[in-house]
């Protein structure tokens, strides 16, 4: 019973603060497209904000001379994501060294909020009126594939500006038929003719297996921490007063503050980790949409 | 767990975000910190120019340095040899003046010799006069008897 009330526990923490713009339709009929997460726009408008902010304040503080404090700090950062862009790229594009920073410190601060209490958010959420309220923006799907879907598009774009020929041979030629039209004899040019669409699918798939990774593994590991952190909390935390009051739940609540406390940091440690591999593999698939065409 | 709405509402922040965030911060960050790392360049290159210039301006002094102790061996040696050559011709200036001196005193002496033999001579004539006068009782003339008394004298000049 008391698993059965903390697994619906967990799973009504896991929904999501919507509105739906078809409020008269049933649930099922609805329109995806019409309805929107609150919590996650919420959330990660506020961490734009927050970002954007700082940078207006910070703007006007920036000194040419010796750096001091934060621009000490900033500094170090815009160093460290130069330096990664400028060790995997072969040329200069003004957008690719913004754009890391700002997924890097995007999904980081977005990560960041899974620092808070499990129940927390929801709960102040519960409490002033709201259906439900996840506070970790990278957990909701929509968030990461966003970010992939632009970089997606980012790669497409300089592929078909760079080496549109090269892009297209690739994307239709590759792997079988470039052998078979090679071929002088003309059954053989005619199989490579055909093995074309084959092609073109194993090419679509490898090329949006990219958004989709990058997107996907951001989402599960954020995803999966959450979901920890509300087991630990759901099976070490005690329900009510008598429980806590009991010896089994103080140990319980010792045990759950210490595993809670070590999952924290192990998840923020991982939060740091994946905000950086979305930032590197940007980098790498803009990178391999620069590189020069080998003949 | 859908994709819905909310994925424009993320493009729209995520792009919103990045262009304003390459604007406000990372271009004027980047500019500042490109300006600071030419101004270090330059100051580093300038020190490096100032050392490059140091070790030539050492090299050149050294040169001229060395150049000069040169001159001056070379002035010392010379003004060695004219001091040589004038101490020599001083010895022999003053050798020939000792030589002059010399020869004057000789001739000087001998003139000397010479007079004190003429006035010996006239002395002694003198007294051979005198000591004829008496031997003979009679009064000499010089004059008359000067054949004489040459003779008396020669011969006792040369008995002496």
């Amino acid at each position: 019973m008391a698993e059965q009330e903390h697994s619906g526990g967990i799973a009504e923490h896991l929904q999501y603060w919507t509105y739906s713009f078809q409020q008269d339709l049933p649930v099922d009929e609805r329109n995806p497209f019409m309805q929107i997460h609150i919590d996650t726009m919420l959330v990660s408008g506020f961490v734009a904000c927050l970002i954007l902010g700082f940078a207006f304040w910070f703007k006007g503080r920036i000194v040419n001379g010796v750096p001091a404090g934060v621009q000490n700090a900033v500094e170090s950062l815009v160093g460290f994501v130069n330096d990664t862009v400028r060790d995997n790229f072969p040329v200069h594009n003004p957008i690719i060294a913004p754009l890391a920073l700002t997924v890097f410190v995007f999904i980081f601060l977005c990560n960041f909020f899974d620092i808070l209490p499990a129940y927390l958010l929801g709960s102040i959420a519960h409490g002033l009126g709201a259906p439900a309220f996840r506070p970790v923006p990278t957990n909701d799907l929509n968030l990461p594939v966003a970010m992939a879907l632009t970089v997606f598009a980012m790669v497409l774009y300089y592929e078909f500006k760079l080496k549109p020929v090269h892009f297209m041979k690739d994307l239709l030629l590759q792997p079988f038929a470039s052998l078979l039209l090679m071929s002088k004899n003309p059954v053989v040019k005619l199989l490579g003719v055909l093995l074309i669409p084959l092609n073109l699918t194993l090419k679509l798939i490898e090329e949006i297996a990219k958004p989709l990774s990058l997107s996907f593994r951001l989402f599960g590991n954020m995803f999966a921490g959450e979901v920890i952190f509300l087991l630990i909390a759901s099976l070490l935390l005690a329900d009510n007063v008598a429980d806590m009051a009991s010896f089994g739940g103080v140990v319980s609540e010792v045990m759950g503050l210490l595993v809670g406390l070590a999952w924290s940091f192990f998840h923020m440690f991982i939060g740091l980790l994946q905000a950086f591999i979305f930032m590197i593999l940007t980098v790498v698939y803009l990178s391999i949409a620069h590189q020069p065409v080998e003949h | 767990m859908s994709i819905d709405l909310t994925l424009v509402g993320q493009f729209i922040i995520f792009i919103t975000m990045l262009l304003l965030l390459k604007k406000m911060l990372y271009v004027p960050l980047n500019d500042a910190m490109e300006a600071r790392a030419k101004k270090i360049e330059d100051g580093l290159a300038a020190a490096d120019a100032g050392l490059e210039a140091r070790a030539k301006a050492d090299a050149d002094a050294e040169a001229q340095i060395d150049a000069a102790k040169f001159k001056a061996q070379e002035i010392i040696a010379a003004a060695d040899k004219r001091a040589t050559e004038v101490k020599e011709e001083a010895v022999q200036k003053a050798r020939v003046e000792a030589a002059g001196i010399v020869d004057a005193g000789k001739e000087e002496l001998a003139s000397e010799v010479n007079r004190a033999q003429q006035a010996l001579r006239e002395e002694v004539a003198d007294i051979a006069i005198l000591a004829a006068e008496r031997i003979v009782g009679e009064e000499l003339d010089a004059k008359k008897h000067a054949k004489l008394i040459d003779s008396v004298v020669k011969q006792g000049f040369n008995a002496a």
